[in-house]
């Protein structure tokens, strides 16, 4: 159990422009949850790779406690990994592939058998460990992953999208467990994945990384709330945030034919700014800007109108989402007035920064 | 063609079927006339006396009653053989899986020496056998100037009946190994890399590696490897012949029983004799090998149950 | 910092400890091809200096080969009988491995596995009969012995081959049988042309195997017209015993084609053993 810092970690890759991860700053909490999100190429999976000791660090720091593990052997940084393809041993048993990595520090035999137990009947695994990997369902591989994992007692669990080859239903049974294993353990860990879901249910702190760049480093509700640039913005929430790009004038902004007003400090600031709203915080109603409804999605409970919006009656090329309630949506083809709650309107700069 | 199709398959698939007759049918008339009639030829012979130009003449089990009780040379051969094999198949096994580990890294210059080993399999055993009969030359090989250098008096490598046994065993090595080493390397190189690295993370070091994931992940290509080796061994004739003569070397010291079976069927002219040998030969060669796959069956088996 | 010296030296001990590895590995298999080559450029009296490099290289040893032996007529024997027979084996084998992949018929499967099984038959069970019977068709000591045994392919090409086709995909094939294609068609324009690594393996294989192959014109050939360059070989040490240079040089003739193919096609021919599935 320790924390985990990355400073000023880079590194870049032979042959490539970018740095796959650009000057790092970051710090894990002791027992904390903390997920690594973003599209891929963004430099999650490197980092995770660089702590466990798998990837070579160009310039920087990595502490596990209080320790420089930089240049550390794998085997002596006492971390333990899930693999996105679980990288089971084939030709060893369930048990033998959770003891393994006791066996190798000569842990005593009863006592190897006595932790495999333990980790097996807390992942229900107790009935497979005779079986070989390839006689066990993909469900059933990614437990023993984690076993391994689990039975090692590390001070830091490692996961690198151990969720992505199981199908959506087991994903998020699965999902729940992990979390839930994870504060019953009390064990640092650190979490790769691509999906923002995963990561806004699972964390305790949330990082957004873009190209190598960290975008904001925060709790899920922070990151919904204020989202610090347009990228996070966008990335976090399904549907994605409504992002318009409009000009200033006069200190307001004209979304469609709704003026919308900021805050003095910024209209003088910027000739342009990006203003983004989320599906659901629009109000259906007779005030706000109005838009003209192609595509109703009924999901039960909620309905998402996908629409443009119109200027004066006209429509314009502005797309928009919104969501109205489930049971009586509007019509295709219908237009309505979408009115922004005040407090969830978020102003950002041209270049992504936010603003308020 | 409008002929009624009276069969019960529709005409395309008939078609197919009689192009894949066709197909395969030279193949398989070549193994009958050329292996599956020989085969039963040959035992046919075993039963025979005969030396191809008086007609042959059946006497029983005469030849195989006299193989086994009234040659001492079988015995000899049936010895050196086995000798021959265990020498020859545990360094080969043993050596080319060391190769092959290191030839395994990805290190620069490797594809080099990679293609170094791998030469021999482009020469033949004659050509090999010359070139080692040059090396081990008593006066003028290369092994006994540079024993001279630290001190060390010549030593009869092909020409002592002690030395010849261990000298052909060498050139036999030096010849398997690439073979059986090209083998396993595919082998290797078919692990997924992050089995690898799952290790890594557990605490492996290089050597745990090899020996726990390495090892048994290629174990169906070792086996190959050791069946292929035992059965090449048990028939060696062209390495034994060129290396150390058509006698079976210095004082029968490497008379092996494919050395026997050359000598009686084209230098006695003894056919019957020797197909009587070389079905001897079979049977001993089908016990060895189906006791072979038995024992590899049944230790994965006990590997799978946790055992191993 | 400490630790960064403990993780240099082991890998830097690591590296070095497999570069030993791999060198002594080189020299084990380089060295007898050396001092070969060495000895096939030395003149009688330097054979026992240990040099590897004599001062006046004595490249009259290889064309005195050409002299003594009817080396161009054993060459162009190797060539003939290989060429034939590898010819043969490819199209023979890759005919029958696709109808064992993708034509039905009845008892295929259980033949294929019988016909496999013949490659269990060891060489010294079936060399006599043959010879009997070519003896009897009166080849023996002509050509057609050297190359109609194998000319008609033989289990393991068909096994290769047809390993091979069964890890093509069928699209092409339904394809073509769509538009109306005879099997034989299909085998001949749509599924040689893509066998090229599987064919390259099995043509070089078989090639190599002709080529290196010594009982059988052992058992076969009396006449040095019609002999192979390994019989060649052995017959020239019986003749000019102990005459190592010029044996040594033989030696290196009969070896330099081969390896100069096989160093050209090294890389395609790993990939090839993988693609057909040989690693065991």
């Amino acid at each position: 159990m320790a924390s985990v810092s990355f400073e000023q970690v880079t590194r870049q890759f032979p042959g490539t422009d970018q740095p796959a991860l650009d000057h790092l700053d970051l710090v894990v909490g002791d027992g904390e949850f903390v997920v690594l999100v973003g599209p891929s190429g963004c430099g999650k999976t490197t980092s995770l790779r660089m702590l466990a000791g798998l990837e070579t660090v160009d310039s920087g720091l990595i502490r596990i406690g209080d320790r420089d593990v930089t240049n550390v052997d794998p085997k002596d940084r006492d971390v333990a990994m899930v693999f996105q393809n679980y990288a089971l041993y084939p030709h060893m048993s369930v048990a033998q592939n959770m003891g393994f990595a006791l066996k190798i520090a000569k842990t005593p035999k009863a006592e190897i058998r006595e932790r495999v137990l333990a980790a097996a009947k807390m992942l229900d695994l107790q009935p497979y460990l005779d079986r070989k990997p390839k006689d066990l369902s993909g469900g059933q591989r990614q437990r023993v992953a984690m076993g391994r994992a689990i039975v090692r007692r590390p001070q830091v669990f490692l996961m690198d999208e151990p969720l992505s080859n199981l199908d959506a239903k087991l994903r998020v049974q699965t999902r729940n467990e992990i979390a839930a294993l994870q504060r019953r353990l009390g064990t640092t860990t650190v979490y790769v994945t691509h999906d923002q879901v995963e990561a806004m249910t699972m964390g305790d702190r949330v990082a957004v990384l873009r190209d190598g760049v960290l975008q904001q480093f925060a709790p899920p509700r922070e990151l919904y709330r204020n989202p610090g640039n347009v990228f996070v913005a966008g990335f976090i929430g399904s549907p994605a945030m409504n992002l318009f790009t409009l000009p200033v004038a006069d200190s307001v902004v004209l979304l469609g034919d709704w003026p919308i007003q900021l805050p003095r400090e910024i209209a003088g600031a910027a000739s342009e700014v990006v203003v983004g709203v989320r599906p659901e915080h629009f109000e259906l109603g007779s005030l706000g800007v109005e838009m003209e409804v192609d595509v109703v999605e009924e999901l039960g409970a909620d309905a998402y109108l996908y629409g443009q919006i119109t200027d004066a009656g006209k429509v314009i090329d502005q797309h928009v989402v919104a969501r109205a309630d489930g049971r009586h949506p509007p019509e295709k083809g219908s237009r309505v007035r979408l009115h922004p709650e005040p407090g969830h309107v978020h102003i950002f700069r041209v270049d992504g920064q936010r603003i308020s | 063609m409008t002929s009624i199709d009276t069969s019960a398959a529709p005409r395309p698939w008939r078609r197919r079927a009689w192009a894949g007759r066709l197909f395969v049918a030279p193949n398989l008339a070549a193994v009958t006339v050329f292996l599956l009639f020989p085969l039963g030829f040959s035992l046919y012979m075993s039963f025979q006396q005969w030396d191809v130009f008086n007609p042959p003449k059946f006497v029983g089990l005469k030849n195989f009653r006299e193989l086994f009780t009234s040659d001492p040379l079988f015995l000899i051969a049936i010895r050196n053989t086995a000798i021959f094999t265990l020498g020859t198949v545990a360094p080969t096994v043993l050596i080319s899986l060391v190769v092959a580990g290191v030839l395994n890294q990805k290190l620069k210059g490797i594809g080099i020496v990679r293609t170094i080993v791998f030469l021999p399999l482009a020469i033949s055993s004659v050509v090999m056998a010359v070139v080692w009969q040059f090396v081990f030359n008593t006066d003028n090989g290369l092994l006994n100037i540079m024993l001279g250098w630290i001190g060390v008096s010549p030593i009869p490598w092909l020409v002592d009946p002690q030395w010849a046994m261990f000298s052909l065993c060498v050139v036999s090595v030096w010849r398997a190994v690439p073979f059986a080493a090209v083998i396993l390397l595919a082998a290797m190189q078919g692990v997924p890399e992050t089995v690898y690295e799952a290790a890594k993370i557990d605490g492996a070091g290089g050597i745990r590696q090899f020996v726990s994931i390495t090892v048994p992940l290629i174990r169906g290509a070792v086996t190959f490897v050791v069946v292929i080796s035992i059965i090449h061994a048990f028939q060696a004739f062209d390495m034994v012949y060129v290396l150390n003569g058509a006698n079976g070397g210095p004082e029968t010291a490497t008379y092996v029983l494919g050395i026997m079976l050359f000598q009686h069927a084209f230098s006695f002219l003894e056919f019957g004799y020797a197909s009587a040998l070389a079905w001897v030969m079979f049977a001993i060669l089908l016990v060895l090998t189906v006791l072979q796959l038995r024992l590899s069956r049944q230790r994965s088996m006990e590997a799978a149950s946790g055992l191993g | 910092m400490a630790s960064v010296e403990i993780l240099f030296k082991r890998s830097v001990f690591r590296a070095v400890l497999i570069y030993t590895a791999l060198l002594a590995i080189a020299c084990f298999w380089l060295f007898p091809i050396a001092w070969a080559v060495s000895g096939s450029l030395k003149s009688g009296g330097e054979i026992s200096e240990p040099i590897l490099f004599p001062a006046h290289p004595r490249w009259s040893n290889y064309t005195e080969v050409f002299t003594l032996m009817p080396f161009w007529r054993m060459f162009f024997n190797t060539v003939f009988y290989a060429g034939c027979i590898t010819a043969g084996q490819v199209f023979f084998c890759s005919l029958a491995g696709y109808a064992f992949a993708r034509l039905q018929f009845r008892g295929r499967d259980t033949l294929f596995v019988l016909y496999l099984g013949t490659l269990m038959v060891p060489l010294t069970v079936t060399v006599i009969p043959q010879f009997i019977i070519m003896r009897v068709l009166g080849w023996t000591d002509t050509p057609w012995a050297m190359i109609v045994p194998g000319l008609f392919g033989g289990a393991f090409g068909t096994y290769l081959m047809r390993q091979f086709f069964s890890t093509l995909p069928t699209d092409l094939e339904e394809a073509a049988t769509l538009d109306g294609c005879t099997p034989w068609q299909i085998y001949w324009r749509i599924l040689l042309p893509h066998a090229r690594p599987a064919v390259a393996v099995l043509a070089v294989l078989t090639w190599v195997g002709v080529w290196n192959d010594f009982l059988w014109p052992l058992v076969m050939i009396q006449r040095n017209s019609l002999a192979t360059l390994t019989l060649g070989l052995v017959r020239m040490r019986g003749e000019y015993v102990a005459r190592w240079p010029l044996i040594m040089a033989m030696s290196m003739l009969i070896m330099l084609p081969l390896v100069i193919i096989y160093v050209i096609a090294q890389r395609s021919f790993v990939r090839g053993i993988a693609v057909t599935g040989l690693n065991g």
